[in-house]
Formats: C-alpha cells, structure tokens, sequence
C-alpha cells in the first residue's frame, strides 16, 4: 500500500546514475527530517557543510546549495537575481525560480555548479558560448557565439531540468554565481531566516553534494517534498469536501 | 494628464464579458497621485460610475481587482485589493488577499483588471501580459477552487501562473460566497464571488513574463524599501507572526485581552483553545511556512493530518479569524475537525467569517428554540458539533433544501425571517457578520466594525488614524503586518520615502494622511448614497446589553459612552459631521468637488 506512494525516482532501475540519485533523496530526506525538530539555523547549517577528510583545504570555489525543505516561496531570490542582472525587478529573467507542486510546496530551482558541468559539455559552437569563471566557479553565457532558442542543447543536457530560456532573446539563463557573491544567498538571508534557517546556501562544498542532489528534476524534487512533509496526503488532493469528491 | 513616470504603468485592462473584449483603459497620474491604486483607484471608479442605488447585479457592474503602485518591486507589497459594490450589504466593499497575484499583474503590465458585463455561458480568462483570451469554462463550473485552479494550470501549460477563481459557492450565489486566489488564499472580506458567479464568470489566470515596473530613481527606491523590511523584520510582532501566524492571537486573546469569541459572542472564555491554537497546531499539524512575494513574514502556514477521520487533509488552518469563526465561536474542542471546517469555506470559496457566524447564529437559535431541527432539515447543530456543521457548509454552498436555503441568507436576513428575540443575538454590522474581535474585550475594534466601509471587516484598523493608515496599505497594497499601522512598525515617513522615488512624485507625510481621508471619504459619500448615515455606524444589541461572563475581561460591556466617544473621534478625525455624513468643506479640502452635488441628494433624500 504504501510502496505505491514512494516518489517514482525510488524505483527506477539502477544503473549508477539512478542508485546516485536514489541514495541523494533519501539521504536528502533524512537530513531535512532531523533538520525539522526545531533546531538552530547554525546547527543545521553544520549539519549542511560537508567535512573534508584531516589534513586537506576545503575548495575554495563557491557553489549554490538548496534546504529544499526551507522553502517559504518568497521569491526574494528571484527578483534580488533579475535586479542584480538586469536592473530591473522581473523574475522571468532571474537565474534561479521557485516551482510550486501541487500548490502545497515550492521547490528552488538553483543551478547546482556541477563538476562535470553537462550543460558545457553540451554547447556545440566553437569556442564555446558556456564557460566556467575559474575564480568564481560561476557558469558565464558568451551571447554572441550562443546560437539562441534554436539550439538550448545546454537545456537539454542540465541534469536538474534548471536552465530557461531568456524570454526576450531566448538565450539560457545560466547562474553566473554574480561573480562570486550570490545575490540570491543574500537576499534569502535578508528574510532573516524561517523558523528553521534559510533556504539558499553559498559556501565551498566537497565533492559529492552537489552531485547528487542535482540529478533531480523540479518535479521529481517537488514529488519528494510533498513525501517529506505531507505524508501521507503525497498527491496533495483536497480530503474535504467529500461531496465534491464523488464526482459533484 | 501625464502620465505615470514610475510605480504604474497608467493602464488598466477592462475586460467586457458580454462582447467578449478587452481594451486598455488610460489612467493619468493626477489621479494615482489622489487615489493611490487598489482600493483607493477601485473607489474612484465606484464613485464616478455608479449613481445611487445601483444594482450590483447588473450586467454592466464591475470588479475591480487591483495591485498597487509598489507591487512587483523590492517593496513588499503582496496584496491584491478586489473593489465592488457588495450585493450582500449594498455597500462599497473592498476585500484584501495576499500570495503573487498583484506582482504578476503587474509584470504582465497593467495596473488592475476592470471586469465588467456578463456572458451567456460560464467563461474564465487567462492574460499573459498583453494578450487576453477568453476560454470556455463549462468543464469547470462546479469544480471546487483547487481544481479549477489546476485545471488551469493545465490549460495554460504553466505552473507558474497566479489564479482568482469562485467555487460552487459563488456559482450558487451565495452572497457571503468570495474569491480564492491559488487554492489557500482567501479575499473572504470581498464577497465578490457571487458577483464573479452572476458574470459566469469562473475566474482568470494572470502570467507576466515581459515588463517591469518602472522606478524613478531606482537607488533611493532600494535603500527606502530596505529600511521598510528591516524595519518589520526587527518588530517583535512580526517575530511572533512568523514563527505561530496569526493563530497565536488566538491563545492571547483568550487569556490576556479577552476578545476571542465563543459561541457567538456569549463570551470571551474559551480555556480549550489550547485544543485549537497556535501550539497546539504546531505540535501536529503545521510543516511549512508560506510566503506572499518577498515578505520576510511568512505567516501562512500548512499542515496535514497524519491520521482520523480527516486523514491526508492539508489545510491552511488555523490563522485567527478562521480559527475564531471556525473553532471557539461553535464551541469546538477537536483541532480535526476545525481544520476540516475551514478546509471545506476554501473549496467552495465560501467568507469563513460570514460562514461561521451563521453557524453560531444558527446554533443559538436552536439552542434558545427560536428555530427547530425541521426547519433545518432534521439537522439539530450543536456547539462543537462539528460533523453537523460540515453537513451544513454543503448545504449553504449548494443552497440545498431547507437548510441551505434559509441559512445561505446571512445573518441579518435570517434575524428578520425567524423572529422571535432572534435579533437580540444576531450580531451584524450593516448587514454582515462580525470577525473574531469581540468589542467588549477590544473595545478599539469599534473603529474597524462600525467606522470602516465594509461593514463588521476586521482589517480597517484600530483607531482614527489607523482607519487612514488601513487605507493607504490597502491602496498601496501593502500587508498591514508589514506596513505602518497598529500591527506593523513601519511610519507614514518611511512609506512616503518609498513612494516618491518609485512614482517620481514629491508627497509629504501630510499628503500621505491626505490621500488617506479622500479615499476614506470617497468611499463613505458613495455610502451615504446607499443610506449609510450616523445610526448604521452600531455595533449588535448584544455587545451594549450583556456583560461579558468570564474571561480578563469578566463584567465588561460596550458603554453608550465607549460607543460616542470613538465614533465622534473618529468623525472629527476625517471631517464628516455628527450624523456621520462627510462636510462640504473636507469635501473641498481632499479634492472631491465632484461629490458635493451628489452627497447634497443624499442628505435630502434621508433627511441628513
């Protein structure tokens, strides 16, 4: 009875990918679930950061990191990233949004830096129109080499389903990191937190965390906080009224 | 006529549904700079189309629903203000509701959505940014709210648009029936459902993907809108409403101030809220926080319930008026059942506030025999009843048989069918049902009941000047927990600092009490015309007659002195004279010349 409800991506077949996937929302799951019980924002910060083994330096590059859980859907984000790029407050030109599921959670969808960066992988011009800035670890879009609307291989090939078209030029919206210091990271701390700390994170982090997480599409993402939190309602369908539900 | 540098764009789309078009409506900035936008830009409609005694059923009445001139910006300004003339108190009403719509409307490029005629057969639209299409509704006509909004959402093959739909409530015309904006937000207050109902109208979906708003200067704007939240981020009021939302007033108004209602105003003691409230919710029930666009409050919060009769059920429950309404004011003990109570007003987009103070009428009645379980269809409501009361939320939304039919009526009109002493507990204001704020606990609470325009709505602010402060947030579509106010800490100065260099304006705080009291006095002359005079602005029977039983505040009633010295202040605070009817001269003074001639009829006609 209950197997029926897991989120599907547990019951994929598994290849390496899939078992990655499968391992990073159920440890996923369970962090947020220890996160919940009223800890202190620093004490589920820590919880977050990834230990280097003794003896090593911690990367020095940023990445984006997501408490999916956290989530309120302000939206500050979005709007402090359309500002900060454009001058403007539009959120359809922001480099991260925030996806509602079944109208009960809202998942941030963030690019996750990936090591491998499938999105660079992907881009055919020569040069490439997709870079990574080594000082920032930021991902930059060469607008004039970029082919546009007509190519987005970079959005096919983006593991967590993150990049958008540039709604005027229809260019990818590609997070760029702003250059080494995260408005959206800023802005999700200026709402001084929820009760259980904020949602976006901007630290170095080890190899293994973003990997993972970022195999998950919004949807499959939105499909595992609704697991998460609203069990067992996981479809989040309305229980009242009854009448209506027969078919009125 | 210039038009707006900043803040609006200076259109408004006009939706007609009899033809089934659209046109841009221009709005010159003179008058944003004297109505504001929202609630204020809906009353000046009001005001210079209607003439007295217009039916607001007609075909060619209109809904305005509108975002201010700080939607959409780094200003949080969340709410969207729905204007119309209520077919449930004949009054100008105005009813506020949070989540993204107003940004969106706002990044589609308009300043509101004028909607107007009535089409033949049941049609919703959608608008992405400056294209409007109408579609066929018949497959959604009956749908609860969520699916419709859902149904939508497929439609349009976007999840990220933002929603105002009816739900069979409004179809059915109930007139307490109101509009829901994405599944859990309600514009309860407005009332508008039944309106959007008679349009067959089943709602419209708004998508903004092209436009921002225009700012003046946009430096000053960032710095004056960073002073606004920080501000609002350091007031411990907001600390509260972030971690309990409103819900937690639930708990404090019971044991410290003694307004909560019980069973329809008998009282103010209710020890098994704790059954009900803010702890108890958080212990099992609450799992998220939602926000409106960009506020740090957050003081929506979801839950489920893992297990009973209501399992699965995700509900925005309690916050306090829905708890009040809904839980102590029908003598509820079981946190389930309540939830499920406010879960079932959302579906069927229904004022839980109007709602459950049916129920507790309803109840009373029954309880004091004026009415008999065979006028109700066999059904005998007792407090705390809760499967009782479900029964009947599905009969007043479908107006079903006895029951539903009598009950649907609100209030008022049932207290003047049923008779018998039943008036002495029916407690409306100018024909609505009260909020969750008894006056003999909160005696400030006059000024929203009495003073306000809606009649009996709970948000029109806690004293003279904060009826005006009340009016400027609903007109700029800020939140009152945001904003200047008894419930925010913003100041009138820190307002004006955001709104001059946004619209290129150069307002004075005095400008901002200004356009406060036009707005206010706009919206009472268009009240006078109705008949609204000195001897509506009452609070019920009950609340000068009986003393309050138990609770803080034990023996206390609301004095005919309490009654006058608040309503002369208040009168004396916006230039109206001692029947309550705004002066010729204030008339002069706010710029609303064009008024005089109509509120002189009105003061011949009843005799003011």
């Amino acid at each position: 009875m209950e197997e029926k409800k897991l989120p599907d991506v547990l019951k994929k077949d598994t290849t390496r990918r899939d078992f990655l996937k499968g391992t990073a929302t159920a440890a996923g799951g369970a962090l947020a679930i220890s996160a919940i019980g009223g800890m202190s924002p620093k004490k589920a910060e820590a919880q977050y950061s990834v230990q280097t083994a003794p003896g090593t330096k911690p990367f020095a590059q940023k990445f984006l990191y997501t408490a999916r859980h956290n989530c309120t859907g302000c939206r500050s984000c979005e709007l402090a990233c359309s500002l900060f790029h454009t001058g403007n407050v539009r959120p359809d030109m922001a480099r991260i949004w925030i996806e509602k599921y079944k109208d009960i959670v809202d998942v941030p969808v963030i690019c996750w830096q990936c090591d491998d960066a499938p999105c660079i992988a992907a881009c055919p011009t020569t040069p490439k129109a997709i870079t990574r800035d080594a000082k920032s670890n930021g991902i930059i879009l060469n607008e004039k080499v970029c082919l546009g609307a007509k190519c987005m291989k970079c959005a096919e090939a983006c593991p967590a389903k993150y990049v958008r078209g540039n709604p005027d030029t229809g260019q990818p919206l590609i997070c760029d990191l702003c250059g080494g210091d995260p408005q959206c990271v800023k802005a999700c701390h200026a709402q001084s937190g929820n009760p259980q700390g904020p949602c976006l994170m901007s630290r170095p982090v080890g190899i293994g965390m973003n990997m993972s997480f970022r195999n998950v599409t919004p949807e499959e993402a939105g499909k595992d906080l609704a697991h998460l939190l609203f069990y067992p309602n996981v479809e989040g369908k309305r229980v009242v009224p009854a009448k209506t539900r027969k078919g009125r | 006529m210039a038009t707006p540098k900043g803040g609006n764009f200076g259109k408004v789309l006009e939706i007609d549904l009899s033809t089934q078009t659209a046109r841009t409506r221009a709005i010159p900035d003179e008058v944003y700079q004297q109505f504001v936008g929202a609630r204020g830009l809906g009353a000046y409609f009001a005001v210079k189309e209607y003439k007295a005694g217009k039916n607001p059923l007609d075909e060619d009445a209109f809904v305005f629903v509108g975002p201010g001139p700080l939607a959409g910006t780094m200003c949080v300004s969340p709410r969207t203000s729905i204007v119309n003339k209520n077919p449930y108190t004949g009054l100008l009403n105005h009813g506020e509701c949070g989540a993204h719509l107003a940004s969106e409307i706002k990044w589609a490029g308009w300043d509101g959505i004028y909607i107007k005629g009535r089409a033949k057969k049941p049609v919703w639209f959608s608008v992405v940014n400056d294209k409007v299409e109408f579609k066929d509704a018949s497959k959604m006509w009956g749908k609860t709210t969520d699916d419709t909004h859902e149904m939508m959402i497929k439609d349009m093959k976007d999840s990220r648009i933002r929603s105002i739909v009816i739900g069979p409530a409004g179809e059915n015309g109930v007139p307490y029936s109101c509009l829901i904006v994405e599944r859990f937000r309600a514009a309860a207050r407005s009332n508008a459902g039944i309106v959007f109902g008679d349009k067959k109208l089943k709602g419209f979906a708004v998508r903004g993907t092209k436009y921002a708003v225009p700012v003046v200067d946009n430096a000053k704007f960032l710095a004056a809108a960073n002073v606004a939240k920080e501000t609002n981020i350091s007031d411990p009021g907001a600390g509260r409403r972030k971690v309990w939302g409103t819900a937690s007033s639930m708990e404090t108004n019971n044991f410290v101030l003694g307004s909560l209602i019980v069973k329809n105003f008998q009282t103010t003691w209710w020890p098994d809220v704790v059954k009900l409230g803010a702890e108890e919710a958080e212990r099992k029930f609450w799992k998220r926080h939602v926000s409106c666009t960009n506020c740090q409050t957050h003081c929506l919060k979801l839950g489920v319930l893992r297990e009973g009769k209501y399992k699965g059920l995700i509900a925005e429950a309690p916050e306090y008026e829905s708890g009040g309404l809904l839980g102590t004011n029908l003598g509820m003990k079981d946190f389930d059942q309540m939830a499920a109570l406010i879960e079932a007003c959302d579906a069927y987009g229904l004022d839980y506030i109007s709602t459950g103070g049916v129920l507790g009428f309803t109840t009373e009645a029954v309880e004091k025999g004026a009415l008999k379980p065979s006028d109700l269809d066999g059904l005998k409501p007792k407090w705390g009843d809760g499967d009782t009361y479900m029964k009947l939320i599905d009969k007043i939304a479908y107006k079903q048989g006895k029951a539903g039919k009598l009950l649907s009526q609100g209030v008022a009109r049932m207290s003047k069918q049923i008779g018998k002493g039943t008036d002495a507990y029916a407690n409306v204001v100018k024909g609505r049902e009260m909020a969750a704020h008894d006056p003999r606990g909160d005696k400030n609470r006059f000024y929203t009941y009495c003073i306000g325009t809606n009649g009996a709505d709970h948000a029109e602010g806690a004293s003279s000047s904060d009826l005006c402060r009340v009016a400027m947030n609903d007109s700029l579509c800020l939140c009152t927990f945001t904003s200047s106010g008894v419930w925010g800490a913003s100041t009138d100065k820190i307002v004006v600092d955001m709104l001059n260099p946004l619209c290129g304006w150069n307002w004075k705080t005095d400008d901002y009490w200004m356009a406060g009291k036009r707005i206010l006095t706009a919206e009472r002359v268009f009240n006078v015309r109705e008949g609204i005079s000195s001897k509506d602005d009452r609070l019920p029977k009950r609340f000068y007659a009986e003393k309050l039983p138990a609770g803080p505040k034990k023996g206390v009633v609301f004095t005919e002195e309490d009654h006058t010295k608040r309503q002369t202040d208040a009168y004396k605070f916006l230039g109206w004279d001692e029947k309550g009817v705004p002066t010729e001269v204030s008339l002069k003074a706010y710029g609303l010349d064009f008024l005089i001639e109509d509120l002189n009829a009105a003061k011949r006609k009843y005799n003011l």
